[in-house]
């Protein structure tokens, strides 16, 4: 059974229903310039620790807080738990693992034939190595029997991260299985931040370099043709947005008062764009999440594109919306509006189609009805609207 | 306030809960509801609460006699939490109301007659200020602020205590609303919508049997929500509601509907008088309101800048984004009109160099291509009547109501 099925079948047999795609880690943290996140819907962390194993409190940890997993519909049980924690002064855990999976993971898998293709040592399904086997992503974790051995520290955490990225470079796999395994070992990277509860800048760096991962997923993914794609797609797109969803928290929760991360306009940039569309209530999504964005980084130049395109996609202004993702989005900015562009080109052929069919119909003043799909192709010649170039 | 005697602290607190206890046997609401009255801080109950922290050993008191035993449950963590209030520790009197709270609803439900929904409404609304405050100090103590959502939930609680067959269901829609301010004021809104469903769909609510100054709060947050959404014939519909049933008296909180009001009913092509803004100082709308009149572009985009702050934290910021394209079509009717004047029977031919010529006078620069674009949207839309004759690169209008009114529908999308 490969990963991606393992996958698969995890997320069927979990209890709640995952609607969301916006749920966050929680984390708390040592400032709090605004109340953290909205939503407490299923997210893919977990639930609260009674453990304090390790006393030490180190630099990189915030004192005495856990992410808090809950779901709406267990409210009054919830409630008790506030109740309970409150009073409580836990700990979190720290992380002793050195290696980029727990030995005991690594010795279970070989058992079991569970390698993925990068890890097995010479193409030998039953072996693999430290250097090759990453840890899982592993749904079902109750943090009451997690060892700190199981868990990496900061440092290895970096490292494995690392080694994962640069897999992307690898020819020797189609896309699809590149993206797999680091999708799912990333996943677990997130999990042993939030178990750990790291929420300072270098976790900010790693969930930057995360988004990034899967904003280019978002793009390459479009051009890969196995039957499991549109999955990929849905499940990529979901994982972006609970990433980048956490990584603001992350942020809101290390502001001082008027400092912001040099990437932080950038990143929040994406969550614009990736709301273009006006349906399934993304337009109240998008008014109230403005709402909690600072004024420094509202206008900021990655910001002011972002609402720029938004208001020029949503008023119609195809032309200029062209016109200016060509010119100044970034690589990343257009991989999430490219599916929106290749939208736009088919409406404008349309549009100037249906000027010209008008036309020769003895100039009857009519308003132009866009959504009539009985028009045949003008005989005239249609103006094309060439993308200019784009640098990457 | 001078520390009391400890004879003094105990008649205090003895008067305290003979008061208590003496509501509750006469059913009188008002005398009920003044003793957890907290955010009040009416000096009488700070008084009271200078003596249980003098005092110390109040649980001996509620024991002394069955007359407050029977209410113990009630009274102890209500004397706890009137203790911290005083001494500013608000998380810890977060905690100990809403263990009160609890108390109370359990004792509520046993009483047959809404004879004390007036406390009810009182508790609800303590919870709520309780838990905000209780939030601040947590933040500003480095931990996370959780005490709202709780709130949130407690009131969940009271929502399905009331909502029954009985008298006491009248009160569902003003926990409804501490609700909604919950939701809001956490960004949670999404959670609005299984309240709005009860109370839109179950049998057992009548909604015109609800007190009018809860449906009038009721209409403003559902309201908002359809703002939100951008659903404004709805929105109109329930701000309107809102506006009309709303104490004329009561200004401020006009305004606050106002403020929504007034970008919905823009929406709609329905424009309001300075001399309104002027009243309500919602004069950030002064310029946005000009624009739309004389089809001035730049002054909109100035207009969205200038407040842009207080636009996106209000939530209204794309809708008023969205004013554009009803601009454009002043613009354009203008351009119109005065062609009509100089040339009556060509007048309903745009050349669409003159309109980037009108436009670059704006200071807007766009080209050919682009104007040509936004035509193509305004017939689309149909806030121009004509078509585009794309190789002449002209407008021709319709010669009957060639700018058709929105009339109070929201522009096609």
């Amino acid at each position: 059974m490969d990963d991606s099925t393992r996958r698969r079948q995890q997320r069927r047999n979990q209890p709640s229903s995952s609607t969301s795609s916006t749920a966050p880690t929680r984390f708390r943290s040592q400032k709090f310039s605004t109340n953290p996140t909205k939503t407490t819907q299923s997210s893919n962390f977990i639930p609260r620790s009674n453990t304090t194993t390790g006393t030490t409190r180190d630099s990189t940890r915030n004192p005495a807080h856990i992410p808090n997993w809950k779901s709406e519909a267990n409210a009054a049980t919830n409630k008790h738990e506030e109740e309970t924690e409150a009073r409580e002064d836990v700990g979190s855990i720290i992380g002793t693992c050195p290696f980029m999976c727990p030995e005991g993971e690594r010795a279970q898998r070989e058992r079991l034939r569970d390698l993925a293709v990068f890890e097995r040592l010479n193409g030998d399904p039953r072996k693999t190595s430290p250097a090759l086997a990453v840890k899982k992503f592993c749904r079902t974790i109750s943090l009451k029997y997690v060892q700190s051995s199981d868990v990496r520290p900061l440092a290895v955490l970096e490292n494995t991260l690392n080694y994962l990225l640069n897999l992307l470079d690898s020819s020797e796999h189609p896309f699809e299985v590149i993206h797999d395994f680091i999708f799912d070992r990333t996943r677990s990277i997130r999990q042993d931040l939030s178990m750990q509860n790291i929420v300072n800048e270098r976790a900010i760096h790693m969930y930057e370099k995360m988004v990034k991962f899967h904003v280019v997923s978002h793009q390459r993914l479009r051009s890969c043709s196995s039957s499991s794609i549109s999955s990929l797609q849905y499940l990529n797109l979901e994982q972006l947005t609970k990433t980048l969803t956490s990584l603001y928290i992350m942020y809101e929760a290390n502001h001082d008062n008027n400092s912001v991360y040099e990437n932080e306009a950038q990143f929040r940039s994406f969550y614009v764009l990736l709301h273009l569309d006006s349906k399934n209530q993304q337009t109240e999504l998008l008014s109230l999440w403005f709402r909690r964005v600072p004024s420094l980084i509202m206008k900021a130049k990655e910001m002011c594109f972002a609402r720029q395109v938004l208001r020029l996609y949503r008023m119609g202004n195809y032309k200029r919306f062209l016109y200016t993702v060509s010119s100044e989005a970034s690589y990343l900015q257009y991989c999430i509006i490219e599916p929106y562009v290749n939208e736009e080109l088919d409406v404008e052929s349309l549009c100037h189609s249906c000027g010209l069919e008008t036309l020769t119909d003895n100039g009857e003043n009519k308003s132009l009805p866009m959504k009539q799909t009985t028009f045949s192709f003008p005989k005239g010649s249609l103006q094309s609207y060439k993308l200019i170039g784009l640098q990457q | 306030m001078a520390y009391p005697s400890m004879g003094e602290a105990h008649r205090r607190i003895t008067d305290y809960l003979n008061n208590f206890s003496d509501a509750v046997s006469y059913q009188d609401v008002a005398s009920l509801a003044q003793l957890f009255s907290f955010s009040s801080n009416s000096p009488p109950l700070l008084s009271v609460a200078d003596a249980l922290n003098f005092f110390q050993d109040a649980n001996r008191l509620i024991k002394q006699s069955e007359k407050f035993s029977q209410y113990g449950e009630i009274l102890a963590p209500l004397f706890r939490s009137l203790q911290s209030y005083r001494t500013g520790n608000l998380v810890d009197a977060y905690h100990a109301f809403e263990k009160f709270a609890n108390a109370f609803i359990q004792e509520f439900r046993n009483w047959e007659s809404a004879w004390a929904l007036e406390a009810l409404y009182v508790i609800a609304y303590e919870i709520r200020v309780l838990a905000e405050r209780a939030d601040r100090e947590l933040a500003s103590n480095g931990k996370s602020p959780e005490k709202l959502k709780g709130a949130g939930s407690f009131l969940m609680k009271v929502f399905g205590v009331l909502a029954g067959k009985g008298p006491k269901r009248v009160g569902a829609l003003y926990v409804t609303c501490q609700l909604f301010k919950i939701y809001f004021k956490l960004g949670t809104v999404h959670l609005c919508r299984s309240v709005i469903r009860s109370i839109e769909t179950a049998r057992i609510f009548d909604f015109e049997e609800f007190p009018r100054r809860d449906k009038v709060t009721y209409m403003y947050y559902t309201g908002r929500l359809e703002v939100f959404n951008e659903n404004f014939p709805a929105a109109d519909h329930k701000l309107s509601y809102a506006l009309t049933h709303c104490n004329p008296l009561r200004e401020a909180n006009i305004r606050m509907i106002l403020k929504y009001l007034i970008p919905v009913k823009l929406s709609l092509g329905i424009l309001p008088e300075t001399s309104l803004l002027e009243k309500y100082n919602l004069l950030e709308y002064n310029n946005v309101v000009q624009a739309l009149k004389r089809g001035d572009l730049r002054l909109l985009r100035h207009a969205l800048q200038e407040h842009e702050d207080q636009f996106l934290r209000s939530g209204v910021y794309l809708v008023l984004e969205k004013l554009e394209l009803q601009v454009y079509q002043r613009l354009v009717k203008k351009i119109y009109f005065i062609q009509k004047q100089k040339d009556p029977s060509k007048a309903h031919q745009l050349k669409l160099e003159v309109i980037v010529k009108a436009l670059k006078w704006l200071e807007m620069d766009m080209d050919l291509d682009e104007v040509e674009c936004i035509m193509t949207i305004l017939i689309y839309k149909n806030l121009v009547k004509g078509y585009f004759a794309h190789k002449s690169k002209v407008v021709v209008l319709s010669k009957q109501d060639p700018f058709p009114k929105l009339n109070g529908k929201p522009v096609n999308s």
